[in-house]
């Protein structure tokens, strides 16, 4: 019963830890331009994430290794150091999205100045890693993120054509214009295998001392969490589907977004939607600061953890400080954060095969894993996931381009 | 398994010392009797000008990075598993400085034992 129960809260936390700012942006960019269209590239990007990271749930479990020991010991110190330096600078690039975020949900709220709620955001979230004991970190912001599911009510409110969506997935590729169809491809499925929730469940694996006994909740917690997450990222597609594309409004604000629940649901479909965003968003920025800190103290080998006080980790505390204090001084430059979202999503999926397959190795080597290596089925889903990765890397910065970043 | 194979077997791993403290990695190994043929693991190398044996981007990392090298002679190696376990504490072998002196930064903010 008691292990139910921990089940269920551990999946509770991963469906509001698994929806962050670039899930946001991108599920409802694509369903403003392309209807339903793009929901199959959300199951792919949702099969990705389940594979990848109950891979290193299990690598962590059994052999003890988060994902940037495992990286070092497989590919030495030269290749795991740009490994390493290119993670870097994706989760810097996602720590500003999603601090940019954070004061754009709030000034929503509130109506007082961007720039004056990025340094509240960003003192916020030093204050609460500071302070907080992570077990209620986890709980505040992964169940107050639960209140997305406001945008499966809107969904279904929103009465949408449900033979439409059903054939939306259905892969395809019919549109009229292919470049910013390819993009969305990317970056649907980019925003849901964003790198940063891999670095950070692997080491928290490693940190409550997994075992192979705890097996059964990594595949639980990978399968039906993620999976659940992914309806959220289906449920803004929809709803963005339904209301914006007949509108023609493209949501290049975070404000749009939040219409697409006030409009079925009125004033409490609005605040349900920007308190779920704000709790959903701060929970991401945490998490990305903590997965930078979690993979410069791997790779050099220091003191780290999440659950140690502050002093007890210091170069991990001093990184996740930095990590947060330089994505803050991206974003109050005044660059656009839907910009920054979208690119660090783009370069995420460059990034990610540096990491997805010194994994897929350790996953498979017998020394490492003795028998509990990737059977036929996590070898068929690692190797099919790997050549996805491989290929949609290869497209993500040309069709960047070619797509004038979704604008056609 | 020969001690060479354990030996390299172990590069990049992580330093653990007798308290359970992370302290570095195995960033290099001093091999000795390589001439004789008899290669054997004299001793663990950790620290960043340790990694000026590793590559071009190890020179350059070590050239801009602080901290001092430190010799673990092979003896002081208790235990090899998915960490390298050492017999003594980090202190004694003058492992896990660059922690210490962030510690004593660290340490002085108020609230820093939370």
């Amino acid at each position: 019963m008691k292990q139910i129960f921990a089940i269920a809260l551990g999946i509770l936390a991963a469906i509001g830890g698994f929806v962050d700012i670039g899930d946001i942006v991108f599920n409802t960019a694509a369903g403003a331009t392309f209807g339903y269209e793009l929901l199959w590239a959300v199951v792919i990007g949702v099969g990705g994430i389940i594979t990848y990271a109950e891979m290193c749930g299990r690598v962590a479990a059994v052999s003890e290794r988060a994902v940037f020991d495992a990286v070092r010991e497989r590919l030495g110190f030269q290749v795991g150091l740009v490994a390493l330096i290119s993670a870097q600078f994706v989760n810097l690039m996602t720590i500003a999205a999603e601090i940019g975020g954070v004061a754009i949900v709030l000034q929503l709220l509130s109506g007082l100045s961007y720039r004056a709620l990025l340094v509240l955001a960003v003192l916020a979230l030093a204050l609460v890693l500071w302070l907080m004991p992570f077990g209620w970190i986890e709980r505040v912001f992964g169940y107050t993120g639960l209140a997305l599911l406001v945008f499966v009510v809107a969904a279904l409110k929103l009465h949408p054509d449900w033979t439409q969506v059903a054939r939306g997935f259905v892969p395809k590729a019919e549109a009229d214009n292919l470049a910013v169809y390819g993009y969305y491809v990317v970056g649907l499925i980019g925003a849901a295998m964003i790198p940063y929730e891999v670095y950070f469940y692997s080491s928290g694996a490693v940190e409550e001392r997994w075992r192979p006994k705890d097996l059964g909740i990594n595949r639980a917690n990978a399968i039906v969490g993620y999976s659940l997450g992914g309806l959220l990222s289906f449920a803004l597609m929809i709803s963005a589907g339904a209301l914006l594309l007949p509108e023609g409004i493209s949501p290049e604000h975070l404000g749009s977004v939040a219409l697409v629940a006030e409009a079925p649901l009125g004033q409490i479909g609005l605040i349900l939607a920007l308190v779920g965003m704000l709790f959903a968003i701060s929970g991401a920025a945490i998490d990305s600061a903590f997965a930078g800190a979690y993979n410069l103290g791997q790779f050099f080998g220091w003191e780290w953890g999440k659950y140690r006080h502050n002093a007890g980790a210091p170069r991990f505390t001093i990184a996740w400080a930095l990590m947060l204090l330089v994505g803050f001084l991206i974003v109050v430059t005044g660059v656009d954060p839907i910009l920054v979202t979208e690119l660090s999503v783009v370069f995420s999926v460059v990034a990610l095969p540096l990491t997805y397959v010194p994994i897929l190795l350790v996953a498979n080597d017998r020394a490492y894993m003795g028998s509990y290596g990737n059977g036929w089925v996590g070898n068929a889903f690692g190797v099919l996931y790997l050549l996805i990765v491989l290929v949609i890397a290869v497209a993500a910065i040309p069709l960047l381009i070619a797509s004038n970043m979704g604008q056609g | 398994m020969s001690e060479i194979d354990v030996g390299l077997g172990i590069l990049d791993h992580q330093l653990v010392d007798s308290e359970g403290r992370h302290c570095g990695k195995v960033d290099d190994l001093e091999l000795e009797r390589v001439r004789e043929g008899r290669p054997r693991v004299a001793a663990i190398l950790s620290g960043p000008p340790a990694w000026r044996g590793r590559g071009r981007l190890g020179r350059l990392a070590a050239a801009l990075a602080r901290g001092r090298l430190v010799r673990i002679p092979w003896e002081e190696v208790a235990e090899v598993h998915a960490e390298v376990e050492l017999r003594r504490t980090a202190q004694e072998l003058r492992l896990g400085r660059g922690d210490d002196r962030a510690r004593r930064f660290v340490e002085r903010i108020p609230g820093a034992s939370l």
